[in-house]
């Protein structure tokens, strides 16, 4: 006859640090490509005033927090929830399908049709929010990767291409 | 397309399949109300380190689990008593039942108990007495299964148990756990999904619900078995037969046992056989002596079995033979992948033939429906013999 | 048979069908330990003597403690509160949803309140809001179909405050549907015509988009096969009692399939004309999806040809060389449509172009396309369709459908 243990839920200090990282880089990336694109400015244009959006792994964190601050400016707003009140939250189940998320194994078209993810919120806002982590995405990452992160890769002009991307790393990296 | 006149059916079961999908049980244990799910395992999944893959799964999740893995190959009544005060005492609500057979109707058995009281066990036996959902039960097949553990069955002792409310809440298929066990207990699992999932197909019970999961199951197992008998390491295959258990044991739970499913199980438990290494024999014998008039559907048989090319390229009238012996093949197949393991006749299985007489009439006196004895006797003697 | 990388699948409804399922229900409601149901109904349910034809199967049963047939075309949260409390005034312990899709999505809202015993709907909107099952709930189509029988989604719309409110659960799924051929046997030709196309695409675009797998792949099939037999006939021939039980079956048959994987952009764009524009859901589908087939046919292509199968029937398969199935498949979708619009008088439209009201006058006008491009935007099932769709894409397909010619496959971005 066998014995009863109980096991508590242990750390993947590791793995939640890598993904922590990426959605600090991409928190970054979307404030950045805000002043930089012209599409990522129209989205956020027509989101309602004051618009945040969490970008999230269940059941707590990390988090991503990005939104339209009192001047309409997009920023960046961290990663703690504490005292922000947030329109749409997308959730990530659980830290594995964040981790095939972020290291692009699933783009985010496939998490979707995985059930890897959770929206609380309205499907419009959303709808936008994926269309920005999309364009962010392929600003970020070369084409070999973008093109397993998004459904279509875009045409871009060079101009586009090239320039806007030497400027949304300019300024995620500076956080500007 | 073959429309009944009427049918009923229900299927309880939420099945997840594929990568991660043990990572998703946090989150599927939150929306069942569940917060402290009773993991029950074998000493031998748990030697071969299935239980870490399951707790590394809830890391990060805040859930705390409770572990039994010295689960045996015969449970009995006595086990569940003490399973069921450990499952009171530890504040556990729900279950999780990691591998197959003996496991899963421990699991099944003991939730009767914990969602009641241990005496409900005795009251519940038989069929279809249980009359309301019980906690939540997550299966977490492999590939030491019986090709049951998704149906509505259970047994333990002398009792047997038929409930829709046995059946698991949630099948939990994950590649990490469908470890090869052996060429033998593959292949009995598997011919037991083909028999169930065929004759739900070709019954007259027949209804597009039931057609749907057996369809599956057939699919699967028809394209993915032989290879994975001569290959064990193609994971996909053993996922996709995993899958068609699960399928089979649904469309399975819905209808009235068939004649090979009675016989096949007869000539195992008179002989000391795997249930479906007989099921398998029997399968294309018994299909031949079943008739439209008597209410069977066989030439719809070979769409499942063939896929549409063949099944769009012949004729009519030349279905029921094609599909037959397309079956016919596949015990072949069987044969040589198997290198001589997964014999096709009951002569080669070592059932003695003076048997057969008493078996056929033992088994069709236990229904009105199916076969007579005399039916009975003559299928099992070509079954004896083989193709 | 496809088996992807990772799916989910759950159809926990129990289904009761045949030429006299309903007389089964006292039965059904005795094994959920209930026995006082409240009847969610419309007046056009009423009207055709269909809850008639329910409280006489089931009286002799069961104690019916209230009738409401008032439920409006568009599914209200006035009327959900109002229903709520009927409820509870008469001490109903159940409930039977009799209709489509709005009788449906009121009766699963009502569930949510009596059973939560509350009076703020909105606090269970979104997705796994709710935590434990419902007072039973019996669900009996009277269109073939929505599906909605099947589904474990609800939609309220809060006119006041112009919202729409989605509610997302398991818990959501009737208990019991109910399929009976008497339930759609005096459904006329122009909505047996826009339903069961609403079905077929259901059954489609579950098994070409993203989210497919081989259970809800293996329910698509039956339905896309039986409609392919029945849908035109039972038009023609509305007294079909067989073909009216074989086109509920495949309503609920591609129900099962799309609740567990998804639509596309069939759906994307039928949403947003019906939301823009008033055109029934039923008609949107039957126009829009051989131009899904077709915008999503570099993705998707190897899927559409298999559906030759179950929707031309076997001769045709074997008879169409495999690289020219897909556009068999299409064909044939639109083959259908017309095959429809001749059968019901004229009524049923093969294009947005001749979509009109009862008055006659045209639903669509062509400025109207660009909103309803816009709209599109903002629809979930978006994220199902194997190939991306922007602005200018949805708008390309709108004017092409409006007109009713062929998309022009050079003028699609690939991805």
């Amino acid at each position: 006859m066998g014995t009863i243990r109980e096991v508590k839920s242990g750390k993947k200090s590791l793995k939640k640090d890598y993904v922590a990282i990426m959605m600090w880089f991409m928190g970054r990336a979307i404030q950045a490509a805000a002043s930089v694109d012209r599409d990522v400015r129209k989205e956020f244009a027509e989101l309602p005033d004051r618009f945040t959006f969490d970008l999230c792994v269940m059941p707590d964190g990390p988090h991503m927090i990005v939104g339209k601050d009192r001047k309409g400016y997009v920023r960046y707003m961290g990663w703690d929830t504490e005292g922000k009140r947030t329109n749409l939250r997308i959730k990530i189940k659980n830290l594995e399908a964040a981790i095939l998320m972020f290291t692009f194994q699933e783009s985010t078209a496939l998490a979707t049709a995985r059930n890897r993810l959770v929206v609380d919120g309205e499907v419009p806002h959303a709808c936008a929010a994926v269309r920005i982590l999309d364009i962010v995405e392929v600003y970020l990452l070369p084409k070999i990767i973008a093109k397993l992160a998004v459904k279509r890769y875009p045409l871009w002009s060079p101009g586009r291409k090239y320039i806007g991307r030497v400027f949304v790393y300019l300024r995620t990296v500076l956080g500007l | 397309m073959f429309s009944p006149d009427r049918y009923e059916f229900f299927c309880p079961v939420k099945t997840n399949s594929g990568s991660r999908a043990l990572e998703h049980l946090p989150f599927e244990l939150d929306t069942m109300n569940a917060t402290k799910p009773f993991v029950i395992t074998s000493q031998k999944d748990a030697r071969r380190g299935l239980v870490d893959v399951i707790i590394d799964a809830f890391k990060d999740s805040g859930v705390t689990i409770g572990i039994f893995d010295g689960a045996p190959a015969a449970p009995g009544m006595k086990l569940i008593k003490e399973l069921f005060t450990m499952y009171r005492d530890g504040g556990y609500d729900s279950l999780i039942a990691v591998g197959g057979g003996a496991v899963v109707d421990t699991a099944k058995i003991l939730n009767i108990a914990v969602s009641g009281a241990p005496e409900d066990i005795e009251r519940y036996a038989g069929s279809d007495l249980i009359t309301k959902p019980l906690k939540p039960l997550v299966l977490v097949p492999t590939l030491s299964g019986t090709g049951y553990e998704s149906s509505r069955y259970a047994c333990i002792d002398t009792l047997s148990f038929s409930s829709c409310f046995l059946m698991p809440h949630l099948v939990v298929i994950d590649p990490r756990m469908i470890v090869f066990e052996d060429v033998e207990t593959t292949a009995a699992a598997s011919l037991v999904t083909l028999t169930h999932a065929v004759e739900v197909y070709t019954g007259p019970e027949k209804n597009p619900l039931s057609d749907s999961y057996a369809y599956a199951a057939i699919r699967f197992v028809m394209e993915n078995l032989v290879s994975v008998i001569r290959d064990p390491r193609d994971g996909k295959g053993r996922l996709a037969l995993v899958n068609a258990h699960n399928a089979a044991g649904c469309a399975f739970s819905n209808s009235t046992p068939g004649m090979a499913h009675r016989l096949g199980k007869a000539v195992g438990d008179a002989c000391q056989l795997s249930w479906g290494l007989c099921m398998g024999i029997l399968l294309p014998h018994i299909l031949e002596r079943q008739t439209s008039e008597d209410g069977y559907h066989i030439p719809g048989l070979l769409l499942p079995l063939a896929g549409f090319d063949v099944y769009a390229e012949t004729p009519e009238h030349m279905k029921v033979q094609k599909a037959i012996g397309i079956l016919y093949d596949f015990q072949r197949d069987l044969f040589e992948a198997s290198r001589g393991a997964i014999v096709r006749s009951l002569k080669d299985a070592e059932v003695p033939e003076e048997m057969l007489r008493d078996i056929a009439r033992k088994a069709a006196g236990r229904s009105s429906t199916g076969f007579d004895a005399d039916v009975s006797l003559m299928v099992l003697e070509q079954a004896w013999k083989g193709k | 048979m496809n088996l992807p990388g990772y799916y989910e699948f759950c159809c926990r409804v129990k289904i009761i069908a045949g030429h006299d399922a309903l007389e089964k229900i006292p039965d059904a409601l005795a094994y959920l330990r209930a026995r006082t149901p409240m009847i969610v109904s419309d007046k056009g349910v009423a009207g055709a003597g269909l809850i008639d034809i329910v409280t006489s199967a089931i009286k002799d049963g069961v104690t019916i403690g209230a009738v409401a047939d008032d439920v409006p075309p568009d599914s209200d949260l006035q009327v959900v509160h109002r229903l709520a409390r009927l409820y509870r005034e008469k001490r109903c312990d159940s409930l039977i949803a009799v209709g489509g899709g709005s009788v449906m999505d009121t009766a699963k809202g009502v569930n949510i309140l009596i059973s939560e015993n509350a009076d703020d709907l909105m606090k269970f909107s979104g997705a796994n809001a709710l935590k434990r099952a419902l007072k039973p709930l019996i669900a009996i189509p009277t269109t073939a179909g929505t599906g909605s029988e099947v589904t474990l989604v609800a939609v309220v719309k809060d006119h006041e405050r112009h919202l729409k409110m989605a509610f997302v659960s398991y818990f959501l799924l009737p208990d019991v549907s109910v399929l009976d051929s008497r339930m759609t046997l005096s459904l006329p030709p122009a909505i047996t015509a826009a339903t069961g196309m609403d079905a077929l695409a259901h059954a489609v675009e579950a098994y070409t988009c993203l989210a497919k797998n081989p259970l809800s792949d293996a329910h698509a099939l039956a339905a896309i096969n039986l409609i392919g037999e029945n849908l035109v006939r039972v038009t023609r021939d509305p007294g079909d009692k067989n073909g009216r039980l074989a086109m509920a079956n495949a309503a609920t048959l591609a129900g099962i399939a799309f609740s567990n994987s998804m639509v596309g952009m069939v759906h994307t764009l039928g949403h947003s004309a019906g939301s823009v524009c008033g055109v029934p859901h039923g008609v949107c589908m039957a126009i829009l999806l051989p131009y899904g087939l077709e915008y999503n046919m570099h993705k998707n292509g190897h899927l559409t040809a298999e559906l030759l199968f179950p929707l031309g029937g076997a001769q045709v398969y074997a008879a169409t060389p495999e690289g020219e199935r897909a556009d068999k498949v299409i064909a044939l979708v639109r083959r259908i449509n017309e095959d429809l619009h001749e059968a019901s008088g004229g009524r049923h439209p093969r294009f947005f172009r001749e979509v009109v009201d009862r008055e006659g006058k045209q639903m669509v006008p062509r400025e109207k396309l660009p909103e309803i491009a816009k709209t599109a935007l903002s629809d979930g099932s978006l994220f199902y369709n194997p190939e991306d769709l922007d602005y200018d894409d949805f708008l390309m397909v709108m004017e092409t459908s409006w007109e009713g010619e062929p998309l022009e496959r050079r003028k699609i971005k690939k991805g």
